[in-house]
């Protein structure tokens, strides 16, 4: 066993560790901060396969954007910041279905490929991940920026009271 | 430093897609630029303009058999057909969209950041003209089905359902009345498009995973998510097959929700039920042609080696389609939940074409796919037209004596139901009747079975709110028919029409799905 393969356990075992925590702590911005532990060992995981870039748009979306905009969305929903009981009703049927796709998933990939090794490509460095991108992938990559203005417009759309409404009109 | 090398694009091949996407972007601009009173038209004028030239350029490159953009796009056959149909689709939805005679601004809220109840919002339900944002929304959608059909690999797949929900789940959210109802539609349409897209995205890992060490189109052994490197794992990969199979079941199940079929169609009722009428019809339509073209490709093309696998699972996933969507619809009394449990069992009789892995299934899927969506939105149609005070009277009590009342509109409601009944002479039967025998002539005798007895339990419903149309006095609460404006109107005609001559005269159809049912390999 190498080096690699004790640092992949154990981060596994801490962004598994973390997961259980999300989901079992009463607490909703602990829950929210337990999150980052979790995305930061996945994050760690990739790094440890030597895709790095992967790694730090990891880091930075996962970690920075995602999470950050959970915290913001439990402070302008005016959730409760302590323990609140209904987050820890009994969840057995969550358990039983999250833990029977999570083993029935290990089971599966455990069985497929045993001990099989896969040469590990070239490294995941920004400048192979950007030719690929750029290179065959330039079509499906443009494209979501199709995606990203339709929910632009949409975000919009939903939210925006009519401009240049006076208040006496906004209030009839 | 690498020279990065761009792919070879066949423009042509993407030009609807482009025009489409081109046409949204100037309606953000018109949305911004161009003086309230005058939005409408233009943004009308717009949209039938755009989605007709890309109709023209579907047309015009029917011939061409490519592959292109880097392994991302195959434009065939099934490419074309499938563009085409969900662009003449398109046009009529629009049409139903566009319509503003029936309501005072047309069936979309002004603002729909206004609180729901609250005097502003009583306000702009009877005053002020709808948001026209509906049609760069409806050009993304239809944007995004272009490309759903025409993927060649799970990624560019992927991102064409997206591109083509996320427009689809803010329409639902739009309704002028019962807003509630069509925030809840939106929302519930969006949570489990969300869940679903994430088990599509599951399913694509573990294909990829399955496809390790077969050599992909790009020349190394890493495998990849292309339709082709795909098949060729299918044929002779060393990696456990378990991989494969968990991953067709999880991709299956990403489309087949869109697909709306059974036990991923819990959404399907109460958003066709919450979502403005016109958008409803979008849905059953354009989104069902795109899901179905998506789902044929994926069967046929990348997992077609593996037919004996799967067949069996998704075989029991039709049958069970079929009968929820059937029994389910007895019991409806709203006309909206109706039809969209009807649309429920027709996915099933879809699959149940989809299922024949041969020319003959993809091309009676392909038939039944533009049939359904012409009598679908006629349907619709229909449905925008019935009202009262309150908008559309959609619970079925409501319709009774609707034939004394005005007998043109319930005697093409009347054929349009006898032509989701499956009655000859109308296009339900000339397609049903193709999809069954392409299953039978695969050998699958018992979805045949199953997809009869259905279609006697689904006729149980229709035949329920014919007798009482026609047989049923007109009471105090029956509404008023309107007269239709022109462009409803022109959307009714076109429906029936189609409807009737695919029942008709089905030949050159049925004769075009022949020619065009060859997937480029």
């Amino acid at each position: 066993m190498t080096g690699a393969d004790l640092l992949l356990l154990a981060l596994g075992a801490v962004a598994v560790g973390a997961g259980l925590l999300v989901v079992t702590t009463r607490h909703l911005v602990r829950a929210g901060l337990y999150l980052v532990v979790c995305l930061a060992a996945v994050a760690g995981l990739y790094l440890v396969l030597t895709a790095e870039l992967v790694a730090w748009v990891q880091v930075l979306i996962y970690v920075g954007a995602v999470v950050v905009l959970l915290l913001f969305a439990v402070m302008l929903t005016r959730a409760p910041i302590g323990a609140s009981d209904d987050l820890d009703r009994p969840g057995w049927p969550a358990a039983l279905v999250g833990g029977g796709a999570g083993l029935g998933l290990a089971v599966l990939l455990v069985d497929a490929f045993r001990w099989s090794t896969v040469e590990l490509p070239e490294a995941g460095t920004a400048e192979r991940l950007g030719a690929i991108v750029f290179g065959s992938w330039v079509l499906p990559f443009e494209l979501l920026s199709v995606l990203l203005l339709a929910a632009l417009i949409g975000a919009i759309v939903l939210s925006r009271p009519e401009i240049g409404a006076s208040p006496e009109e906004e209030r009839r | 430093m690498t020279e990065i090398g761009l792919p070879p694009i066949n423009y042509g091949a993407i030009t609807p897609m482009l025009i489409l996407f081109g046409a949204s972007c100037v309606g953000v601009f018109v949305e911004a630029f161009v003086p309230k009173a005058q939005r409408h038209l233009v943004q009308l004028v717009l949209s039938l303009g755009a989605i007709t030239a890309a109709l023209v350029t579907v047309v015009w490159q029917a011939d061409t058999r490519t592959v292109t953009a880097g392994g991302a796009i195959a434009i065939d056959g099934p490419t074309l057909f499938l563009q085409g149909a969900i662009l003449v689709l398109g046009v009529v939805s629009i049409l139903l969209i566009g319509e503003r005679s029936l309501e005072r601004g047309g069936p979309f809220v002004a603002q729909a950041a206004i609180v729901v109840g609250s005097d502003a919002d009583r306000n702009q339900t009877v005053r002020q003209p709808g948001a026209t944002d509906i049609y760069p929304l409806s050009l993304f959608a239809l944007t995004g089905m272009l490309l759903f059909v025409a993927a060649n690999d799970l990624l560019t797949m992927f991102i064409g359902l997206e591109v083509l929900s996320l427009p689809l789940y803010l329409m639902c959210a739009l309704a002028r009345r019962r807003r509630l109802l069509s925030q809840e539609a939106a929302l519930k349409y969006f949570m489990l498009g969300a869940y679903a897209s994430a088990f599509f995205l599951f399913g694509l890992a573990l294909v990829y995973g399955f496809t390790a060490g077969t050599p992909s189109g790009s020349g190394d052994n890493g495998g990849g998510v292309d339709f082709a490197t795909i098949a060729a794992a299918v044929r002779n990969s060393e990696v456990s097959p378990a991989l494969l199979y968990a991953g067709i079941a999880l991709i299956a199940v990403g489309l087949l929700f869109k697909a709306a079929a059974a036990p991923f169609h819990v959404w399907t009722p109460d958003v066709y039920q919450g979502a403005p009428t016109p958008v409803t019809g979008f849905m059953a339509a354009c989104t069902k042609v795109a899901a179905f073209g998506a789902l044929l490709r994926v069967l046929h093309v990348a997992f077609g080696g593996a037919s004996w696998a799967y067949t069996p699972v998704l075989g029991a996933v039709a049958a069970l389609t079929m009968l929820v969507g059937a029994v389910l619809a007895v019991t409806q009394t709203d006309i909206k939940r109706l039809l969209a449990y009807s649309s429920v069992a027709n996915a099933g009789y879809l699959l149940v074409g989809a299922l024949a892995v041969n020319k003959q299934g993809l091309a009676s899927t392909m038939f039944y796919l533009v049939a359904y969506g012409f009598t679908v939105l006629a349907g619709f149609a229909v449905v925008t037209l019935v009202r009262d005070a309150d908008g559309e009277a959609t619970h079925l009590s409501r319709w009774a004596g609707l034939g004394r009342r005005s007998p043109l509109f319930a005697g093409v409601f009347t054929f349009i139901l006898l032509a989701f009944a499956g009655i000859p002479v109308t296009s339900g039967f000339t397609s049903k009747f193709a999809v069954f025998g392409a299953a039978s002539g695969a050998g699958h005798t018992w979805l045949v079975v199953v997809g009869v007895l259905s279609s006697m339990i689904l006729a149980f419903p229709y035949l329920r709110v014919v007798v009482m149309m026609w047989l049923s006095e007109p009471g105090e609460s029956t509404p008023s028919v309107l007269v239709p404006g022109g462009l409803t109107a022109a959307a009714l005609t076109i429906g029936v029409a189609a409807t009737l001559v695919l029942g008709v005269a089905p030949e050159s159809l049925l004769d075009l799905t022949n020619r065009a049912a060859e997937f480029v390999p």
